[in-house]
């Protein structure tokens, strides 16, 4: 569905991306881990037509969308999910529903909005309150409901378990999986809590300094110890997650 | 309705929607915008040349005022801003391109203030506009119109930031451009529309302050720092900061002037412009984020304790 071919990248005149090639097929969950400073949010904004992008292609559905703006590729069914600042704050949870939905029709919004409240109940409580004031949690579902408002085909999702307390981003990866099982939506996901990320993930992409360093089956990339203990902290068959993957419990109140 | 009173609504209504649109722009497009200075000279000479010419009250006129100082935001947007903004320009960058703007502005006002003056046999270099005004329940007209246009412009405008799609959209961007193009918001669109307003904005405040001031060819060079003043006071990131500081910038003007000539002499008329950038500096070292950073809600709250505290 997505390829990424040699992609060079980064802002300004910064290079974070070198020659990265990835392959996101349809109907799965493509998982990209790494430690920090690898350039997976890099990779997730040179898509989404926000980081700039010096030379190689980015093919979604067979057509090049390198350098093509953010709101077209919201057209195209691409929905992005953002790390940080994936709410606006200053609007309303059901303002913050309809504005995902900007190009859909007044009914259809209507409509979906009143399904993500049904997915994400603790929405439809909130749904008269600014974003602002949701704790962390409630504010990653509101960022998928956001995500979801546009039937995409192609989510993108960055770091969706970052400053929550372990047991939210639990329920936030099986909401993630669900979106796969159940809706056939395919997603490409980066994420820190990488145990759990390539647990439910299909295919993984191991990103180092702006390089990809393995590229395969994502249970398979499990084990390989080398790999997980150096660069995602992952001790193999222990069932611990190292402390580099441990999510911060700041703002992680229900 | 004293006489500084009634000019200073006129002219605080005015300020206020100057100080509105910089303030508008500043917080969509990060662009101090130095034009405004030249869009509000043209919105009075529009208003000037419909009643010089074709006659009639300068209020009906309005309307071609806004329009215009809109098709001057679109120029702007179009020649200079969209492509600055696009390359990411520094704020620097914008804000001077923005005079450069403001300065061709100046030489066309030149150039038209010539062309009154050689075709109509106008003198278009110091008008009084408030010669074409009337009386209306015994005060001038501007002083109850204006104020009137100016609560009915900025309650049109609420509604459509808060109550319209595309108004809410423009929000959404001021707030967050990145997730708003995510979403499918053309921030192009949201940066024009913002630029309409603005110059639109712009040219209707120089229009209302050319009722209670000497129309003339410079007579944006010479309030723009009001301008300017009325937006840092209320706080740059805040719409309603930005109107109420250009109202507030444009009272204390009249007032000041008023009350100090009387204890001080007339010499304090000398320093008009010293007396609301005072007040403006005195307010900013207590609220450095201007009215908008006053916390209302707290005082208000500290208010009704004390008042529950007195009963106890």
């Amino acid at each position: 569905m997505l390829t990424v071919t040699n992609l060079n990248s980064g802002y300004g005149k910064l290079q974070v991306l070198y020659d990265l090639n990835i392959e996101v097929p349809g109907k799965g969950i493509t998982v990209i881990v790494g430690p920090n400073g690898a350039g997976k949010t890099t990779l997730m904004s040179s898509i989404m037509g926000i980081a700039r992008v010096t030379s190689g292609e980015i093919i979604y559905e067979n057509i090049p969308i390198q350098g093509e703006l953010t709101h077209n590729l919201a057209k195209k069914g691409i929905s992005y999910v953002p790390q940080m600042g994936n709410v606006f704050a200053e609007l309303s949870v059901m303002d913050n529903l309809n504005m995902a939905g900007f190009l859909m029709p007044r009914d259809e919004v209507k409509k979906k909005s009143e399904q993500m409240t049904e997915i994400f109940p603790v929405l439809k409580k909130f749904i008269h309150r600014d974003a602002g004031t949701l704790s962390g949690g409630e504010r990653r579902m509101l960022a998928i409901a956001m995500g979801l408002m546009k039937n995409p085909k192609l989510m993108l999702l960055d770091e969706l378990s970052t400053d929550l307390a372990p047991i939210i981003a639990e329920k936030v990866m099986m909401e993630v999986a669900r979106l796969r099982d159940e809706l056939g939506i395919t997603i490409l996901m980066v994420e820190q809590m990488a145990k759990r990320a390539l647990e439910i993930g299909d295919n993984a992409y191991l990103m180092v300094s702006g390089e990809v360093r393995y590229s395969g089956k994502a249970d398979d990339l499990l084990h390989e110890p080398e790999l997980c203990s150096m660069y995602l902290g992952i001790k193999p068959d222990s069932g611990q997650i190292a402390d580099v993957a441990k999510p911060s419990v700041e703002g992680s109140e229900e | 309705m004293t006489p500084w009173m009634a000019s200073g609504l006129v002219y605080a209504s005015g300020l206020a929607l100057t100080a509105g649109s910089i303030t508008l722009l500043y917080i969509v497009t990060r662009t101090f915008n130095f034009a405004v200075a030249s869009m509000a000279t043209f919105g009075f000479y529009v208003a000037y040349t419909g009643v010089a010419i074709y006659g009639g009250l300068p209020y009906q006129y309005y309307p071609l005022v806004f329009l215009f100082g809109s098709f001057l935001g679109i120029v702007c947007y179009y020649g200079l801003n969209r492509h600055l903004l696009y390359r990411q320009a520094a704020e620097i960058t914008l804000m001077m391109s923005t005079l450069g703007y403001d300065l061709v502005l100046l030489s066309f006002i030149q150039m038209y203030a010539d062309f009154l003056t050689h075709t109509y046999r106008l003198f278009p270099r110091r008008v009084t506009m408030n010669t074409y005004d009337f009386e209306l329940f015994g005060e001038r007209a501007a002083a109850i119109i204006l104020p009137i246009i100016a609560i009915v412009f900025l309650t049109a405008l609420h509604m459509f930031l808060t109550k319209t799609k595309f108004g809410v959209a423009m929000r959404a961007t001021i707030e967050n451009p990145i997730l708003a193009g995510a979403s499918g918001i053309n921030s192009d669109k949201v940066y024009l529309v913002s630029w309409v307003i603005s110059g639109g904005m712009a040219s209707l405040g120089g229009a209302f302050m050319a009722m209670a001031m000497t129309g003339s060819p410079t007579m944006g060079m010479f309030t723009i720092p009001l301008m300017f003043a009325g937006a840092i006071l209320g706080g740059l990131t805040s719409l309603y900061g930005g109107i109420l500081g250009g109202f507030m910038i444009g009272m204390t003007e009249y007032a000041g002037v008023f009350y100090l000539s009387q204890q001080l002499g007339p010499w304090v008329l000398g320093y008009r412009m010293g007396i609301p950038l005072i007040l403006m500096a005195v307010t900013l070292l207590f609220f450095p984020r201007g009215l908008a950073g006053i916390p209302l809600s707290k005082y208000l709250k500290s208010l009704s304790g004390k008042k529950r505290g007195d009963g106890v």
